[in-house]
């Protein structure tokens, strides 16, 4: 029970911080669809720090330099979308999924470079941390807190402010809803979608490193990250762009994942003897159903994936 | 007046061309930049097998071989490709094809071994099991305004568990691949008609002309049907095609059926070849359906277009075998497909900018032509 | 401040590929007046207004604000130097709040945080003192059109706006809340603002405006003091002719009920009530009827209702005796009935599809276009096409093969009106058919509307622009809040009465 616990928190970690990534660029109008991707290339940023970290420093530093580099590399990575659709105004499906595609295989490349460079026979595409996770994680009895439930919480929040109690978020929000409405009052849209394509890569990016610390002990990286970018979004929709309800949504969605991780931990659940195949389905299956449910009266912004042009008013 | 002179340029077709040669340029490029990055020693000598592929060879017999299968592994991605192009046109998304195509192949495979029935209804079924998993798509998306590429996400997912877990009940017990299929029903491989001879590889199949006759088809359907009417004024205007009395979640469902069966068919034409078997532990769908996508936008949306691109991007991939693996891994063809994608999201722009040159140009032309005028009148 | 001018822009030229948008315009706003600048759509006013708030840098001219020349490269620019403007399509967002839409641009923080308080006591005291009575918690999306521009207006106050420009502010008004805006206007000047009003309704220019800037076809035409000159000569100047504002029609000739709409119920999209609740008309042969109300009073439901586009809650729909309450689009389509939709570019046309294409688009599917096998008949549509864009004088860059997009906006409604007239439909529904039109596409309009109607159809004209409702119709039906509320002869009523009954001071008992 405190296993699924653990694991239900973890894996609502890694949504609520992707899926608020993804409300912030969606907030300023730019649908990030390539968050998948930015998890990915955020994972990889924050697994080469661990791997070339000396594990003697201080866990505090140690942390907060891996998540540095992992959001460094997010950030960066995303703003391959941003200049693609804000300023060449291209099709944000089209360009979020080639992000997808190319963090995926870009990581390969590089941790099969890097593996071969050390060992010339190994061609893998795996990256070990065994020791420098050990510093993300404190014990409460049999309980494995990770530091980042507390930083998703810390991260929650200061969402919640931003958007609803800053003139960055009042003016984020204006450029999502009405470009125009921004522009006219002197408010530099571009400049606006810029701040939440690249916030939602450093969430994303934090995402991704906080997803492949969740479970194991070292990455695989052409496995990319199961889909949670798109999970993420999902719960982002079901959140109806709000911090709040994004929250609750990630708690539920993380609960089915975590099922699949410790189903047979539960009397009634083992004696099902249902195949683990639908344990594995359950978070995609939920997530279809809650679309379904959802959708059709979302409150999605306004101008969402419509591209900013000065020109039309 | 002088004779206008006529600008290739402005064509559609030749800008579209033009655009997708500037992607592949510039793909290339990026990755043979990272190539040097990695190790600068055989950095060139790669990215030149990627470019050659089957030219790797000295051997002529061995050279034709390499292009056939080239051509065998050219046939799904087309197929993908047409499945991605279709629903574009009616303005969705469908990247939910890696899914149908995985469909594809949990249902050709399982026919074919489990039952062991003759290729033609195995082909029939897998067309059906990516149309029903693509219908899934449509029907969200036209009752439930449900977002096309994050249902479609979520079935492929859903799908591949579903494969893997469906397909372990034929698989060869020694290893974690399906059983082939020549050895339990010769009758469900697709026949060769003696295209096999030709090439000298056994997996040449009719699978090839009748792709490319479905492109063809595609194209007709698109140009000149009162279907492709319908399906493009959807895709551009949804509210204009309702206006006018189009079934508009008709023909969003109908599409994305379509769609899914090419994708669907794209599987039967490459595993009842029995070139390639299902790995029972696959943990990503088959990237075909993503290649799909980049061989779409490369091929400037025209199913003709698509052809070449599919066989392009079949041909770096398949030369991304004879890069150094010492020094360096074949992915490095996965990010060449998702850089050329990447570049075709400026395709928009670059066409604005050729467009925006050839005024200009033309405008400088009529003023020059309006002085001349002038002078003449002078005269 | 040795000069009387707040704002001058001075021989303005601004050039697009294919057009001279502004053609050496020159406009002088005096400090404390009302200046109009008149003309019709596409003389270049929007234009120059972008030029002024830095949107579009001009080839030539200057912008002086006080005597001295300024550069202008943004919006904020034209806001430092007190230059506001209400747009005539408000720019405000829909999810915020009136406050929120207010400060946005020029929020009151403490590093960043948001402090509203001191906002909000700004806005409430400029609301009353220039009798706005606005709630700055009101959302948008809850407020009315009227209470919208009014936070425009507040907009600009709250930022100590010297120059406030309306641009065609009272099309979404009724004559009551025009006469409210106009005394707004006025108590503007009183506290010594400049006001730059666009407009290209002469009556409103001759009550409130004291100098007027004519252009016409990005061309300056003059400046004329609004005192010594009629709204006759304004007319002329801005069109360039004389125009002949009187309708021809042939006496009516009324025949039997072609439309029949019984307790029609409609949902609203965007709120929860019904927007149309329980309308019943009848529509005759020989007639056009026209249902006349602001903005957003459920005419669009009502007509998508109508038409199919949205299905009924409850009630009854009869097109020539036959019920079609339930009946699919395109079955309407066929049965006799036009539409010519409100939003020519969301619904009646497929911009991307050539013109061709675009004139078929009702009729693609008969067996003169498309073969028994399914193939479109092109060499059909070519010349079906090329009688339909002679006949209404279409005119387009290459013809049929034009892209609708690269068309104008009255050839594009011309080519709507082909399409939908040529099916010679027994009932031609057409809402704001003259919207953004300019005065010669305006008659061609309404000429043809006439014509339906002396040809024994019927026409059912949803309109907001209260000259076309007087002029054209041979019967009115006021819509409010989603009713009718009151039926008239045009002869026989005023504008004045309408808007009694279109703003819901009055209403009477309308039988079908």
């Amino acid at each position: 029970m405190l296993l699924l616990i653990q694991y239900t928190l973890i894996f609502a970690s890694v949504l609520i911080l992707v899926a608020l990534g993804g409300c912030y660029s969606e907030h300023s109008g730019v649908i990030n669809l390539g968050l998948e991707g930015i998890m990915v290339m955020g994972a990889l940023g924050g697994a080469l720090a661990m791997r070339y970290l000396p594990v003697s420093l201080p866990g505090f530093i140690f942390i907060l330099l891996v998540l540095f580099f992992a959001i460094l590399v997010g950030v960066v990575y995303s703003s391959l979308l941003a200049v693609a659709s804000i300023n060449f105004k291209a099709d944000q499906t089209i360009v979020g999924t080639a992000l997808n595609m190319l963090g995926t295989a870009a990581a390969t490349v590089i941790v099969k470079a890097i593996n071969t460079a050390a060992n010339p026979n190994d061609v893998s595409s795996i990256i070990q941390y065994i020791e420098p996770k050990k510093k993300f994680i404190m014990y409460f009895g049999s309980f494995e807190f990770n530091w980042f439930m507390f930083i998703t919480l810390v991260i929650l929040f200061g969402a919640w402010f931003v958007l609803y109690k800053t003139k960055f978020g009042l003016r984020l929000m204006a450029c999502g809803e009405h470009p125009q409405a921004a522009a006219s009052v002197g408010i530099n849209v571009f400049k606006m979608r810029w701040s939440g394509v690249l916030i939602s890569g450093g969430l994303g990016g934090l995402g991704g490193i906080c997803y492949i610390l969740a479970g194991v002990s070292e990455w695989r990286f052409e496995y990319g990250v199961a889909g949670f970018g798109f999970l993420a979004l999902a719960v982002m929709i079901f959140g109806q762009w709000k911090p709040t309800r994004i929250a609750l949504a990630a708690l539920m969605f993380g609960f089915f994942r975590a099922l699949s991780n410790t189903y047979m931990g539960f009397g009634f659940l083992a004696a099902l003897n249902l195949p683990s195949t639908i344990y594995n389905m359950l978070p995609y299956i939920i997530s279809l159903i809650v679309l379904a449910l959802t959708s059709k009266n979302s409150k999605a912004p306004k101008a969402e994936g419509i591209p900013y042009d000065q020109g039309m008013r | 007046m002088s004779k206008e002179k006529t600008n290739y340029l402005k064509k559609p077709g030749v800008q579209s061309f033009v655009s997708s040669v500037i992607c592949i340029i510039l793909g290339l490029l990026i990755a043979f930049i990272v190539l040097l990055l990695i190790n600068p020693a055989g950095a060139f000598a790669s990215i030149m097998e990627v470019i050659k592929n089957f030219l790797h060879f000295k051997n002529p017999t061995l050279r034709l071989r390499f292009f056939g299968e080239t051509l065998v592994k050219t046939v799904p991605l087309l197929m993908c490709a047409l499945a991605v192009l279709f629903s574009y046109k009616v303005g969705l998304f469908n990247i939910g094809t890696p899914g149908q195509y995985c469909a594809g192949i949990c249902a050709a495979i399982y026919a074919a071994l489990k039952w062991q029935w003759g290729w033609l209804p195995c082909v029939l079924l897998a067309m059906l099991a990516g149309a029903a998993l693509a219908s899934i798509v449509g029907v969200l998306k036209a009752y439930l305004n449900v977002n096309e590429v994050i249902s479609g996400i979520m079935l492929n997912w859903i799908v591949l568990y579903f494969t893997n877990a469906t397909l372990t009940a034929v698989k060869n017990p020694a290893s974690k691949d399906t059983l082939t299929i020549a050895s339990v029903n010769k009758a469900g491989l697709l026949p060769t008609m003696g295209l096999d001879n030709l090439f000298k590889d056994k997996y040449v199949t009719i699978a090839i002309p009748i792709a490319i006759l479905i492109a063809v088809a595609i194209m007709i359907i698109l140009d000149k049907t009162k279907f492709g009417y319908e399906l493009k004024a959807t895709g551009i205007n949804k509210d204009a095609a309702k206006y006018c009395g189009m079934m508009e979640k008709t023909n969003i469902i109908v599409t994305l059926v379509i769609s899914g069966a090419l994708a669907g068919l794209g599987a039967a034409f490459y595993y009842l070849t029995d070139f390639e078997q299902w790995a029972v532990t696959q943990s990503t769908v088959p990237a075909m359906g993503f290649n799909g996508i980049a061989a779409t936008f490369l091929g400037g949306l025209n199913p003709i277009g698509t052809i070449f691109s599919s066989y392009f991007i079949t041909h770096i991939t398949a030369g991304g075998a004879f890069v150094d693996l010492t020094k360096y891994s074949s992915q490095i063809t996965d990010l060449i497909s998702a850089l050329i994608i990447y570049l075709c999201g400026f395709v928009l722009f670059m066409k604005t900018t050729m467009n925006n040159m050839i005024k200009k140009s033309e405008a400088k032309r009529h003023v020059k032509q309006a002085n001349v005028n002038d002078e003449g009148g002078d005269k | 401040m040795d000069t009387p001018y707040a704002i001058e822009m001075l021989n303005i030229t601004k050039k697009f590929p294919g057009i001279i948008a502004n053609d050496n315009i020159t406009l002088q706003l005096k400090r404390g007046e009302i200046h109009a600048l008149l003309g019709e759509n596409g003389a270049g006013k929007s234009t120059l207004m972008s030029v002024l708030f830095g949107l579009y840098q001009p080839e030539e001219g200057v912008i002086k604000k006080d005597g001295k020349e300024v550069k202008i490269n943004d919006p904020n620019d034209a806001n430092d130097l007190g230059i506001g403007m209400v747009h005539q399509h408000f720019k405000l967002v829909e999810c915020f709040t009136v406050l929120d839409n207010i400060i946005l641009g020029v929020e009151p923080n403490n590093h960043g945080v948001l402090q509203k308080e001191e906002a909000r006591k700004k806005v409430l005291a400029l609301s009353e003192k220039y009798g706005l009575m606005v709630d700055p918690d009101a959302k948008i999306e809850d407020i009315t059109v009227g209470m919208q521009q009014r936070t425009e207006i507040l907009k600009m106050l709250y930022r100590d706006n010297e120059i406030l420009i309306f641009d065609e502010p009272t099309a979404v008004l009724t004559p009551q809340e025009i006469d409210e805006l106009m005394q707004i206007m006025r108590n503007l000047k009183a506290e010594g603002k400049s006001i730059l009003f666009i407009s290209h309704k002469l009556a409103e220019i001759m009550a409130v405006a004291d100098r007027c800037t004519i252009l016409r076809k990005g061309k300056y035409i003059g400046t004329v003091e609004t005192a010594k000159t009629t709204a006759q000569e304004l007319s002329s100047l801005m069109v360039g002719r004389n125009v002949n504002f009187h309708i021809e029609k042939k006496p009516q000739k009324l025949g039997d009920v072609v439309l029949e709409v019984e307790g029609m119920t409609v949902a609203s999209k965007a709120h929860s009530n019904n927007a149309v609740k329980n309308v019943s008309l009848k529509v005759r042969k020989g007639e056009i009827v026209c249902i006349a109300g602001i903005d957003g009073n459920g005419q669009t439901e009502f007509v998508h209702g109508i038409t199919g586009l949205e299905p009924l809650v409850s009630g009854t729909i009869k097109l020539n005796g036959m019920d079609i309450s339930k009946a699919p689009i395109r079955k309407r389509n066929t049965s006799g009935m036009s539409h010519i939709p409100e939003d020519r570019h969301k619904h009646g046309l497929v911009l991307d599809y050539s013109l061709e294409n675009n004139l078929v688009l009702q009729t693609y599917f008969e067996p003169e276009f498309t073969s028994k096998s399914g193939f479109l008949k092109k060499d059909n549509i070519r010349s079906y096409s090329e009688r339909l864009i002679k006949e209404f004088d279409v005119r387009s860059g290459q013809g049929p093969v034009t892209p609708a997009r690269a068309m104008s906006g009255g050839n594009q409604q011309k080519a709507i009106i082909a399409r939908e007239i040529d099916k010679d439909p027994d009932l031609l529904v057409a809402v704001q058919p003259t919207r953004g039109l300019d005065v010669g596409a305006i008659e061609f309009v309404h000429k043809q509307l006439i014509d339906r109607r002396d040809s024994g159809k019927a026409v059912l004209l949803v309109s907001l622009e209260l000259d076309e409702v007087m002029d054209v119709p041979d019967r009115i039906l006021v819509m409010y809040e989603g009713e009718i509320v009151g039926e008239f002869d045009p002869k026989k009523t005023t504008q004045e009465e309408l808007g009694l009954y279109m703003a819901g001071a009055k209403r009477m008992e309308v039988k079908a």
